[in-house]
């Protein structure tokens, strides 16, 4: 045997081989645990931990006094994933949402599958984020859904924050929907410190929107430590942070006020519906129409009610196309529009205030200087149509400013525009737009609401612009004694919001003080209702000279309106405590080509130190005594203390105490509108 | 033996108790091997744990540690029980042994099997797996050494044929299952135990090319599934392997590399506690102790290893007579493939197998006969003066 057949050396050779299989273990085991570690611990890292954003409760939104209007509730929702829905073959597809739909009805949610595939298809919803299929389903079928997870492929069950309205529809407009964020917002708000993602709810009209940088909350953030298969397994405490909800709202309105404006106009509407026309008018259509009770010592809105309505809770979890298609048709009923600012109206007889003062600061006229109403004016210097009659061609006689205002004599500031007219001269051929301007018109009022309409205070000079723009559009290029005639009482091109109208009136109503409406007071921390976090002060727009020799031929003429027998209101108001409650206010019933006419109404009180302001828009609605004034008379009511306050009910139905015999009747009203 | 005997004064050579008789196989327990033996034991039965315990804090799953316990038990049992029978006489039992072990496996392809991850090596006993491949190792040594020691140290290629026959039945019944982790460990075995056997180098080296040529073959043959064959070759070229073979390996390196020079501490790794690295309480139990223990544990357990085969190669040396020498080689031959495959493995520098680390891995059959196997080397330790 030779030595290198001897066990001893194969041994040797052997511990060679089992030394150098070690040597390359400890090499190997250097190289990845001391060499190259640190790559490893980052690839273990991202292996383990999956970052989710938590949205935050939205702020709440608040009334004047404190009522939640606006809070959150859970809301359990199925959703579909359409990317794993669309990968299913199409029998595996349509039997599972079959099975779907027995289940949901199974367990208290019914739904059919025709419901479920028109919602999978909705085209409206995002690709790539789940499509909720139903919403605000039981308890049990989520249990079930989730313990059957394996055969509901793209199906997912589960709870989301969503807006709760505690009175409905009170205030929709006011207060605006949210809806999910689309691209456009998105882009935005890239910079935003409150960070969005798809999916995320944003604010889409009204407080809602305005407000949303305080509403929304600081989005937290949940690290889950995951499992081999992505399941969670816990949550990495010192890795998330909780969300922090967002900020409350407190609104300047008072939610019992809006609801009764609400209520009232809605009530005004269809009584309008029903009252036979006058004479040879259109009947009465009464589509819409708007109430605003403003504050005129500082501007906040203390109601703002538009008709038709819509229901921002449709908006929750997402709304259908067939329901978003009738909210925003432009040729139905247009209930998302807020037509307290986006609604412009021919002003009507309203106006007189404002052409009252054009004419007391230009000097054109002293107040009581007098003029012969025979029922017409007729123009100096005039070719063709320069008649210009009062409403039913009734002659008061000698009449003032101040007469002239209360029984609203037309022939009066026939007159006034002329002059106005016919002193270009002198004064400039935009001296009455002018005084109109001053008044808050032809330009947004500043309230914070989005989409606010101008209205219009035509000028010849926009007269040219229009026609030259586009002469085929327009009869005339120039400008004449008639459209000063025509402005004058609120007619021609003149345009205002109802808000505009209310604001005008609370310009005159303080002493001149022109505010920018608010809607809110105060922001205040999430879960702190004392910590402000701001307030909202009054915003002056502008100041007017009112000074008394021209504010009391205007004001008194506006008392006589409610108070005098001969006012366009005095009807309305009777049985009201003028005396210690003194409301001056204006009837306007403006009239609308092929339509019958717009019923306007504003009024403020109590005179000399008002506190309400309110104006009154119905459409096509007929006088203005008849059908708007009874709004602002049945407010007065509310505001004066002699109607017991209804009790608002959750879910916004109003309770009014029994007090059958103080309800003014349908004939009632129809008795006391008089001519305008 | 006399020799001894003046270093116990008082001690009379007339006393046969076992307790005076220095030559007693109990006086011969190799301290140090067992030592390595218990030490990595409890680092396994640790790291086991650690691997089953489950994610949630609140209900910590006992279940996996328990069997483990039992399995180390039973075959710390296993191992007390073949070192108290002379190893000599194991030679009149290896071919007894043999035959049943083969006739295990040919039951085990049978329908009477049960297929588990694409392998058909298991018999379902009540609770327990059985799985003949493990037992086969232990009885392919028996053989193997008791032919060589018979053969003393003249191998020629009849009786080299006679020693390839041995292993090749069980072999071929194995690929059939087909398991080619214990495939190759048969192999290391033969190898280990034909190198020090006296069998001419020129014959190694030809059946060392021949083995080459039969991996290919078998690589290339319809007996490995397309999965097997990815296990098998992934560590080459990671990113060509199929996805799940390039996704275990690779959290199986992250799992290891992560754990860095001191680890992430016991019960504190992400990848062995949120379970991404698959099976990782048997076959890749190394990245939980190379997560959780750093490079300082992981050198620890292969330091531990390297005692555990000094001290078998020692006894090999030290063993009176070939047969002992030849259960020692297979035996440390079996470990150190075992051990390298499996550490390998886990750092991709050897195919992915379905190898257990030995005294590691959860696992009843092979930890059975894992200690069986050390049994036989504390017998012949034991013995070397009997």
């Amino acid at each position: 045997m030779t030595n290198a057949d001897s066990p001893r050396y194969r041994l040797a050779v052997l511990a060679v081989v089992v030394l150098a299989l070690f040597a390359a273990l400890f090499a190997r085991l250097w190289y990845l645990q001391v060499l190259t570690s640190d790559t490893f611990e980052l690839q273990a890292e991202s292996n383990r931990i999956r970052p989710v954003q938590v949205e935050a409760p939205r702020g709440r939104i608040l009334d004047r006094n404190g009522t939640v209007l606006v809070d959150n509730r859970v809301s359990t929702v199925v959703t579909v994933d359409r990317v794993i829905f669309n990968a299913l073959d199409d029998d595996d597809a349509a039997a599972m949402l079959n099975r779907l739909a027995d289940e949901m009805s199974r367990y208290g949610s019914p739904a059919t599958v025709e419901q479920l595939v028109d919602r999978v298809n909705d085209v409206r919803y995002s690709q790539y984020a789940p499509v909720p299929v139903a919403e605000d389903v039981t308890e049990e079928l989520k249990i079930y859904v989730e313990e059957h997870r394996d055969e509901f492929p793209s199906v997912a069950v589960e709870r989301t924050a969503v807006r709760r309205y505690a009175y409905g529809t009170r205030g929709a407009h006011l207060i605006g929907y949210v809806g999910e964020i689309n691209d456009t917002e998105l882009e935005d708000r890239a910079d935003k410190p409150k960070t969005y993602e798809r999916g995320d709810h944003i604010g889409k009209t009204g407080v809602e929107r305005i407000y949303e940088d305080d509403l929304r909350g600081t989005p937290g953030r949940t690290v889950y430590e995951v499992d081999a298969q992505g399941r969670p397994v816990r949550i990495l405490e010192d890795l998330s942070r909780p969300p922090i909800p967002g900020d409350d709202v407190w609104l300047t309105v008072d939610i019992t006020t809006q609801s009764i404006a609400e209520d009232l106009l809605k009530d005004a509407l269809d009584a309008a519906r029903n009252r036979p026309p006058s004479g040879d008018n259109l009947p009465n259509e009464a589509p819409g129409g708007s109430v605003v009770v403003t504050d005129p010592q500082d501007g906040s809105v203390l109601a703002m009610a538009s008709y038709p309505t819509y229901d921002p809770s449709d908006f929750v979890n997402g709304i259908s196309s067939a329901r978003y298609a009738f909210l925003a048709d432009e040729d139905g009923p247009r209930p998302l529009n807020n037509r307290a600012i986006q609604g412009q109206y021919a002003p009507g007889s309203t106006f007189k205030l404002i052409s009252g003062y054009a004419a007391l600061a230009s000097g054109l006229r002293e107040a009581d200087t007098p003029y012969f109403d025979t029922g017409s004016h007729t123009l100096e210097n005039c070719e063709g149509q320069c008649t210009f009659r009062n409403a039913g061609s009734k002659a008061y006689g000698t009449v003032d400013l101040q007469r002239s205002i209360t029984v609203s004599s037309d022939a009066y500031f026939y007159s006034i525009g002329e002059d106005f007219w016919n002193a270009r001269g002198r004064l400039g051929e935009e001296a009455f737009q002018e005084s109109a301007r001053l008044f808050g018109f032809d330009q947004e009022t500043g309230v914070p609401l989005p989409s606010e309409q101008d209205g219009r205070i035509p000028t010849p000079e926009q007269r040219k612009v229009q026609y030259d723009a586009n002469p085929g559009a327009f009869l005339e290029r120039n400008w004449f004694t008639g459209d000063n005639v025509n402005m004058a009482i609120g007619q021609g091109d003149v345009a205002v919001t109802p808000l505009q109208l209310a604001n005008a009136y609370a310009t005159f109503a303080n002493g001149g003080t022109r505010y920018a409406p608010n809607i809110a007071t105060k922001i205040t921390r999430a879960g702190s209702e004392n910590t402000v976090k701001r307030t909202f002060e009054p915003r002056i727009n502008g100041n007017i000279d009112l000074p008394a020799e021209w504010r009391d031929p205007l004001l008194q003429g506006l008392l006589g309106v409610t108070a005098s027998g001969s006012g366009t209101a005095f009807g309305t108001f009777q049985g009201f405590p003028l005396n210690e409650f003194p409301v001056a206010g204006k009837t306007g019933t403006a009239q609308v080509n092929g339509k019958a006419d717009t019923a306007v109404f504003a009024a403020f009180g109590p005179v000399p130190d008002p506190r309400y302001q309110v104006a009154v828009i119905l459409e096509e609605s007929g006088f203005g005594g008849t059908a708007a004034a009874p709004v602002a008379r049945k407010l007065f009511d509310q505001f004066a203390g002699i109607a017991q306050p209804p009790e608002l009910q959750p879910g916004g139905e109003l309770v009014y105490p029994v007090e059958a015999e103080d309800e003014p009747t349908q004939e009632d009203l129809a008795r006391v509108g008089s001519a305008d | 033996m006399d020799a001894f005997a003046g270093r116990w004064p008082g001690t009379t050579r007339s006393s046969s108790s076992m307790r005076r008789n220095p030559a007693a196989p109990w006086r011969h327990v190799d301290l140090i091997m067992l030592g390595s033996i218990v030490a990595i034991a409890i680092i396994g039965t640790l790291m086991v744990f650690s691997a089953t315990r489950g994610s949630d804090p609140d209900s910590v799953n006992t279940g996996t540690l328990e069997r483990h316990v039992v399995f180390l038990l039973t075959g710390g049992t296993t191992m007390v029980l073949v070192s108290m029978v002379d190893y000599r006489k194991f030679r009149e039992w290896a071919l007894i042994a043999y035959i049943g072990v083969c006739a295990l496996l040919v039951g085990v392809v049978s329908p009477l099997g049960t297929e588990v991850n694409g392998a058909q090596a298991w018999f379902q006993i009540g609770g327990f797996q059985l799985q003949p491949s493990e037992l086969s190792k232990v009885a392919v040594i028996l053989v193997l050494a008791s032919l060589g020691a018979q053969f003393g140290g003249d191998v020629d290629v009849r009786r080299l044929g006679v020693l390839l026959a041995v292993p090749a039945v069980p072999l071929i019944l194995i690929i059939l299952q087909p398991d080619p982790g214990t495939a190759m460990v048969i192999v290391a075995i033969t190898m280990g135990v034909l190198l020090v056997s006296n069998v001419r180098a020129k014959h190694i080296a030809a059946l060392t090319l021949l083995g080459l040529t039969g991996l290919v073959f078998v690589l290339n043959s319809g007996l490995l599934e397309d999965y097997q064959k990815s296990r098998l070759t992934v560590f080459l070229n990671p990113s060509a392997g199929l996805r799940e073979e390039a996704y275990n390996l690779n959290q199986s390196k992250i799992a290891i590399g992560s754990g860095g020079i001191l680890g992430k501490g016991i019960f504190e790794g992400t990848q062995t506690q949120l379970d991404i690295v698959p099976e990782q309480h048997t076959d890749f139990i190394f990245t939980a102790v190379g997560e959780e223990l750093g490079f300082i544990g992981a050198a620890t357990l292969l330091v531990l290893f390297g005692i555990l085969c000094w001290r078998i190669w020692r006894i090999a040396q030290l063993s009176r007579d070939q047969l002992g020498l030849l259960l020692c080689v297979g035996v440390l031959s079996m470990i150190v493939f075992q051990m390298f495959q499996n550490t390998g493995m886990t750092m991709g520098i050897m195919p992915i197998t379905g190898i257990p680390l030995p005294l590691v891995s959860h696992g009843g059959s092979s930890t059975i006969a894992l200690f069986a196997g050390l049994g036989l080397v504390q017998n012949v330790h034991m013995r070397r003066f009997s």
